[in-house]
């Protein structure tokens, strides 16, 4: 309906001579909101809710069944002639009141009617049912005589005396997840284990129980009455819920915020009993549930209950706090109007907001709350998704019709038919289908520079390991590790006792063949022949041994600075053959070595060569300039450093089965980049940093498509 | 009455109006209904039947009457085989009836409007094709059904002529007829619903309709209201009930009744004092004369409504300072006074209505009539009234309200006629459940149609009428040209009688010899004018020697906004096969043109028809048939938004007892 200040309307002969008047049983009770006066009438039977403005509140209340409508207005006419609602105002405001199911009149109702409300009800209920299938409500029975039987015992708690119990144990509780902080984090990776999952669920269901008893217990005390509980489908995980509406009635706004935090401090209660519990036994299932009721009491208060971006206790509690009921909605209105006064230029509209605070409450709360939505349900979608494709599938596309399919039919809707566009209708389609298509046309055509980063390593050009050839004890070290030294040039000098011994038999050895030769010369010529053959055979083992031994002086393979490690320890002890020593690395120049995705190599591939720059580990600040990139061709699975890997703290996922931890778990490709020389950084082989690609402009839409496909490819096989 | 038995008297209920996708599927599911082979059906009935027509000829008056009565039989048990079985023999009987008791023997086009009324479908029929013989026919088969029967015509004079020109049919075939006219008692009218075939006007029938409706009250359950009559006979002081139900509808000129007055409403009201109201629009109007647009408010044209600006709103606080309470806040204050200023700027003395006895009487736009009974909403009248200096009368207090729109929905048979539905046929549908069907005409219709010529300005327009006028004048053919306004009427008037032309002019000033002049339009030489619609219904006919001449020729001075209208004027000439021919000479500056075209468009086609551009003239009839197309969609959504609040107010204020309610009870 238009919005009525008519102060006489043609249909106002339909209610002029009807004798109504507020049920009976409707309490009607004073609240303040922002400073502003409103009454808030309340129908105990359905438990419905109506706020009116003080004026027609005083006219609704002279409604008596033994005066007719018309003569109610005319009293209020003369007693406030400006505040009385005008007789369009009246008419609806009984629309609302009867739809609200709080009106008392004489005749029967139109049954007909009656039905077909009820009718429409009922669908309106099943399709908002299905457009919110991750929160379907299914109520199933009445708590409140319970609730009312056993308040004597329980409602002893909620006073000043269970606040300091609560404090207490709480208190304790935090203590003692402080104290064992490291083993909390560790089990919590095991927390979505299949395993586990059954005993999750039990903890939930306990958990969310007394959550909604915290509720209903609160709510109880406070004189409120408690007439639906039932099953909650949250992502298709039952659980319990009650409804505590009858708190919006009270008058107190710190009881309704109590009401509204009830279920958190109950909840936080028993978390705190499970922190006890779970620190005070060992591995078993107490202990276990007891860990998940506290996962579970964490997320579930962070993540949904508290904040108040999604429509759970937080959110009431907020917009109690902040005094403006239906926040949700009137921050939406907020949003629409802003967009309908601006940009369609419907200056005429009053605003939801009656104060530049509120707007800018409203808006804020609707522009955040609308952001988180989208990411809180775009993350638990593709959980889900993970686990259970069809389900996934199913609830992705209830999201679409319910966050993409009905917002756009409705904007078409609203455009094509609004009345209130009625003057600017084309200037709403024209500023519309400019928005749309510049939105659209910006992400199809207007290249935006992006990047990606991959993970990898710093690597000198020239580097190699040291290691000795020859076993030996060392005995000096020429060279001193830090200290640049050319190729050639000794760095450790070894002894090796057997060897010397070894040489000097061998020596011993030749010289009996040479005795041996020239005593066959003499004697018997046609030994001289083996003889030959035997001295080559020793000469031969002693070149090798001699090379062994100059071996013990381990020289620099190429210039670089002399890394070694330990060096200082190894004087006196034994070295194996080949044992690495340390490194030579040439500080003239280095390369980054990056492991690039498969998702992302074929943008390297198929462009001309982006800018890249790197960023180390541990030194963010300094920017290292990249010169040219090389691309290994070819996948592969070894990582060039552990350090890159998992089982090191790195980023890359590696092979469960590998112990080395060198093992990409996929396959990848190397890039190269030689770094250029830094004024003012310390280039250190082996360092860990990314590399940041930065490719020629794209315009965003094509890479989300593409990005989606490859995630759809990768998850899901398709 | 004469039975005491218990006669139930109700209604159809109809389903709200469909919204969203499901009314466009159903206007699909309408277009098919409308096409197809529905029409070529029709056609091969309506030849069976006149295949009937020898064998009937033969028979006496008594014979012919017994076989009436058992077709009559066969429509009384309601048995829909041997109704449908009966159906073309019975039809055929009829016409032959009609021939010897009213002299009117139907075309074979009129058999096929008849059954297509019978199926309940809106014929279209060119007017001169006997319309009224067409719903007299079926009326007989609705009415030998026992349910009563309702034939609803555009004004009191054809209701009477209709009821007592068709009586001796009706007699003949076994049916009581009777008529309701404005002027008669409840027991007469009483006496004439009772009849089987009930003749009367729209409004009659609502209104009548509405008291009933009062008068039934809250007590709407026949049962409970036995019970009271029981206990309380002392109580009892309740009239019987005049009407018997809503059965069975059929309406003549069915377009200007469901369409064009659809959402007029008709009211049942009683004068209330309101002393508040009346010095309150005293006191607007005294306030109004010292506010001057542009400085204190703005006017919009386009959308009928002014606007104040800033300093119009200081001034009117001011101006408000010394006046009583009602005047003290500034919403109720800013009303009543832009009510005064819309009063002053968009209600014109001869346009939107006359003077007349020192009463302010409302002058319909599309007929040019005077309405002495209607008034316009609370208040406007009275700020009107106060314009013109007049006495300010009591406003109307509403008892019981319905729109014709509503009011015909609920009968549970519907069928109507008219020249020109075409038009509007979605909407016959979407609200009515009516397909509207095309029936062809009896002969072919030869009129020369000329396309529209543009002017610049008014002041051409007017001299090129004036040269056409005189240009077919001096043929000695018979002028007719239509004006939309009793203003336009009366300064084409002027200019005519400046030029020493002897013409007739029919406006809504002298509505009584109506029907008079326009028959006698004809008439060789004969300059007519009159507002579009003066008249109805009456056929013109061409004097001795005219149709030589070429026929009566229509002129039309402005485009009305609903193309239905221009071709109900066009449709004056060329009837039943005569020579006509018409042209409507316009101008840029018409206001159908300015209000339903933006702005920009408008100024250009201005610019390119006052330069004489070539194609100008192309592309003013281009924007002039937009500017309809807008009109008549504006003109069609404001009927729906009506529709779909009386629904609103139904679902909403049921606790009062929905006004339509149910309403079955014992009538004696």
């Amino acid at each position: 309906m238009a919005e009525a200040s008519a102060t006489f309307s043609e249909s106002w002969y339909r209610v002029a001579n009807l004798r109504i008047s507020l049920r009976s049983s409707v309490a009607a009770r004073r609240q303040t909101f922002r400073g502003e006066r409103w009454i808030v009438l309340q129908n105990p039977l359905r438990n419905q809710y109506f706020r009116l403005r003080p004026a027609a509140y005083e006219f609704v209340a002279r409604l008596r069944p033994d005066r007719t409508v018309e003569e109610v207005w005319k009293e209020c006419l003369d007693r406030s002639p400006d505040d009385t609602p005008g007789q369009e105002a009246v008419i609806q405001l009984l629309a609302q009141l009867y739809h609200a199911n709080l009106l008392q009149y004489d005749f029967p109702a139109d049954a007909a009617q009656l039905f077909n409300r009820y009718q429409k009800a009922r669908q309106r209920e099943l399709q908002s049912r299905l457009l919110n299938i991750m929160f379907a409500r299914f109520p199933l029975l009445d708590p409140d005589a319970f609730l009312a039987r056993t308040l004597p015992w329980v409602g002893k708690l909620i006073s000043l005396w269970g606040a300091l119990i609560w404090l207490v144990v709480v208190g304790a509780g935090l203590k003692v997840v402080a104290d064992h902080f490291p083993a909390l984090r560790n089990q919590a990776q095991g927390i979505i284990d299949p395993g586990n999952l059954i005993l999750l669920y039990a903890g939930l269901v306990l958990l969310k129980s007394a959550h909604e008893f915290g509720h209903a217990y609160f709510c109880r005390r406070f004189g409120g009455e408690v007439h639906a509980m039932g099953i909650l489908l949250m992502v298709f995980t039952p659980i319990p819920y009650m409804d505590a509406t009858s708190a919006w009635g009270f008058r107190e706004r710190w009881k309704r915020v109590l009401v509204g935090a009830a279920g958190m401090i109950v909840e936080l209660f028993f978390a705190a009993i499970a922190a006890l519990v779970w620190a005070n036994t060992g591995q078993g299932t107490l202990h276990g549930l007891a860990y998940n009721m506290m996962f579970i009491a964490s997320v579930s208060t962070i993540l949904f209950n508290l904040n108040p971006l999604l429509r759970f206790d937080g959110y009431y509690i907020l917009s109690d706090l902040v005094g403006i009921p239906n926040l949700s909605q009137r921050a939406n209105a907020q949003l629409r109007h802003a967009a309908e006064r601006r940009l369609f230029g419907l200056k005429k509209e009053p605003p939801p907001a009656q104060t530049w605070s509120e707007a800018f409450w409203l808006s804020a709360y609707g522009i955040a709350s609308g952001i988180y939505r989208i990411i809180v349900f775009g993350g638990i979608l593709l959980i889900v998704a993970d686990r259970f494709l069809l389900i996934g599938i199913l609830m992705a596309a209830a999201c679409a019709a319910a966050w993409v399919a009905r917002p756009v039919i409705r904007l078409a809707g609203y455009l094509a038919s609004s009345p209130k566009l009625e003057r600017h209708r084309l200037r709403a389609c024209f500023v519309t289908a400019i928005l749309v298509l510049g939105t659209l046309g910006f992400l199809q055509f207007v290249p935006l520079p992006h990047h990606f980063r991959a993970p990898g390593i710093l690597r000198s050009l020239e580097w190699g390991q040291v290691h000795n050839w020859t076993a030996g004890t060392v005995t000096r070290l020429v060279a001193q590790p830090g200290q640049l030294v050319e190729a050639g040039a000794p760095l450790l000098e070894m002894a090796n006792r057997e060897l010397d011994l070894e040489i000097m038999r061998v020596r011993a050895h030749r010289d009996e063949i040479r005795a041996r030769q020239r005593q066959a010369l003499q004697e018997a010529i046609p030994n001289l022949k083996p003889l030959e053959s035997l001295l080559d055979a020793a000469d031969q083992a002693l070149r090798k041994l001699e090379a062994d031994k100059a071996g013990l002086t381990v020289r620099a393979t190429q210039t670089g600075i002399w890394v070694g490690r330990d060096l200082e320890m190894l004087a006196g002890s034994w070295l194996a053959k080949g044992a690495p020593l340390g490194l030579l690395v040439n500080p003239s120049g280095f390369r980054f070595e990056a492991i690039v995705r498969q998702e992302d190599v074929d943008r390297l591939f198929t462009q001309e060569f982006p800018g890249a720059e790197v960023r180390l580990h541990g030194q963010s600040g300094q920017v290292l300039q990249v010169s040219e990139l090389e691309i290994i061709p070819g996948d592969r699975r070894n990582l060039p450093s552990a350090a890159l890997g998992w089982l090191a703290g790195g980023p890359v996922a590696t092979s469960p089965n590998d112990p080395d931890g060198t093992e990409a778990a996929e396959p990848f490709f190397e890039v190269h980049a030689k770094v250029l020389e830094p004024a003012s950084a310390v280039l250190l082989h082996g360092r860990a940093g990314k590399i940041r690609f930065d490719l020629p402009g794209e315009p965003l839409l094509p890479l989300w498509i593409r990005s989606l496909r490859q995630l759809l490819q990768q998850r899901y096989q398709l | 009455m004469t039975s005491l038995g218990y006669q139930s008297v109700d209604f159809h209920r109809p389903k709200p109006a469909l919204k969203g996708l499901d009314a466009i599927v159903d206007g699909w599911a309408g277009i098919c209904r409308r096409r197809g082979r529905l029409l070529a059906a029709i056609q091969q009935q309506a030849e069976e039947i006149d295949a009937l027509a020898p064998a009937l000829q033969h028979l006496s008056d008594r014979h012919l009457q017994e076989r009436l009565f058992e077709y009559r039989e066969a429509f009384r048990r309601g048995n829909r085989e041997r109704m449908n079985a009966v159906l073309l023999p019975a039809i055929a009987a009829l016409r032959e009836a009609a021939d010897r008791q009213v002299g009117m023997r139907p075309f074979l086009v009129q058999l096929m409007g008849a059954l297509a009324l019978q199926r309940g479908c809106l014929a279209e029929m060119s007017t001169g094709e006997g319309k009224t013989l067409t719903a007299s026919l079926v009326a007989v088969l609705w009415a030998w059904t026992r349910k009563p029967c309702h034939i609803i015509t555009v004004n009191d004079y054809l209701v009477q002529r209709d009821a007592e020109w068709f009586g001796p049919l009706y007699r003949f075939c076994g049916i009581h007829a009777g008529f309701v006219t404005g002027a008669m008692p409840p027991d007469e009218r009483r006496k004439a619903y009772g009849c089987d075939v009930t003749y009367a006007t729209s409004k009659e029938v609502a209104a009548d309709f509405l008291r009933d409706c009062l008068q039934v009250g809250l007590l709407r359950n026949p049962t409970r209201r036995l019970i009271r009559k029981l206990l309380q006979p002392e109580l009892e002081s309740q009239r019987p009930l005049v009407m018997r139900g809503l059965h069975g509808a059929i309406v003549d000129e069915a377009d200007s009744i469901l369409i064009d007055e659809a959402v007029t409403p008709l009211i049942i009201s009683a004068r209330q004092k309101n002393d508040i109201l009346r010095e309150a629009v005293q006191a607007a109007r005294e306030i109004a004369d010292s506010l001057r647009p542009p400085h204190d408010y703005t006017v919009s044209h386009r959308f009928r409504e002014v606007e104040f600006t800033p300093e119009g709103t200081t001034r009117l606080e001011s101006l408000c300072l010394p006046l009583p309470g009602i005047w003290r806040g500034p919403d109720r204050r800013v009303e009543l006074a832009k009510q005064a200023l819309v009063a002053r700027e968009f209600y014109r003395l001869g346009k939107q209505y006359i003077v007349a006895d020192g009463r302010v009487v409302i002058v319909d736009e599309f007929t040019g009539r005077p309405m002495p009974q209607r008034t316009w909403r609370e208040g406007m009248h009275q700020a009107i009234e106060a314009k013109e200096g007049l006495e300010i009368t009591d406003p109307n207090e509403t008892i019981a309200r319905i729109s014709f729109q509503r009011y015909f929905r609920l009968y549970y048979r519907l069928a109507g006629m008219t020249g020109t539905a075409r038009e509007a046929a979605g909407e016959f549908w979407h609200i009515y459940r009516l397909p509207v069907l095309g029936i062809p005409p009896h002969r072919p219709c030869i009129r020369t149609q000329y396309p529209d010529r543009m002017h610049p300005t008014d002041e051409a327009k007017w001299d090129a009428v004036l040269d056409e006028i005189v240009r077919v004048h001096s043929i000695g053919q018979p002028v007719l040209v239509g004006t939309r306004s009793v203003a336009a009427s009366e300064i084409l008037a002027a200019r005519i009688a400046a030029c020493g032309l002897e013409f007739k002019l029919l406006n809504a000033v002298r509505h009584q010899e109506e029907a008079t002049i326009v028959a006698m339009a004809g008439e060789r030489g004969r300059i007519t004018i009159a507002t579009n619609m003066a008249g109805r219904g009456t056929d013109i006919r061409l004097g001795h020697g005219v149709a030589q001449l070429g026929g009566l020729h229509v002129i039309a001075t402005e485009r009305h906004e609903s193309r239905r209208v221009d071709r109900q004027l066009f449709g004056r000439s060329a009837r039943q096969g005569d020579p006509g021919s018409a042209v409507a000479i316009l101008s840029v500056q018409d206001e159908i043109l300015r209000r339903f075209l933006p702005r920009p468009l408008h100024q250009q086609v201005c610019r390119a028809v006052s330069s004489c551009l070539p194609g100008a003239q192309w592309m003013a009839r281009a924007a002039l048939s937009a500017a309809q197309r807008n009109a008549q969609r504006a003109a069609a959504k404001l009927r729906r938004n009506v529709l779909r609040i009386d629904d609103w107010m139904d679902q909403s204020l049921s606790f009062g007892g929905s006004e339509t309610g149910d309403m079955r009870m014992s009538a004696d």
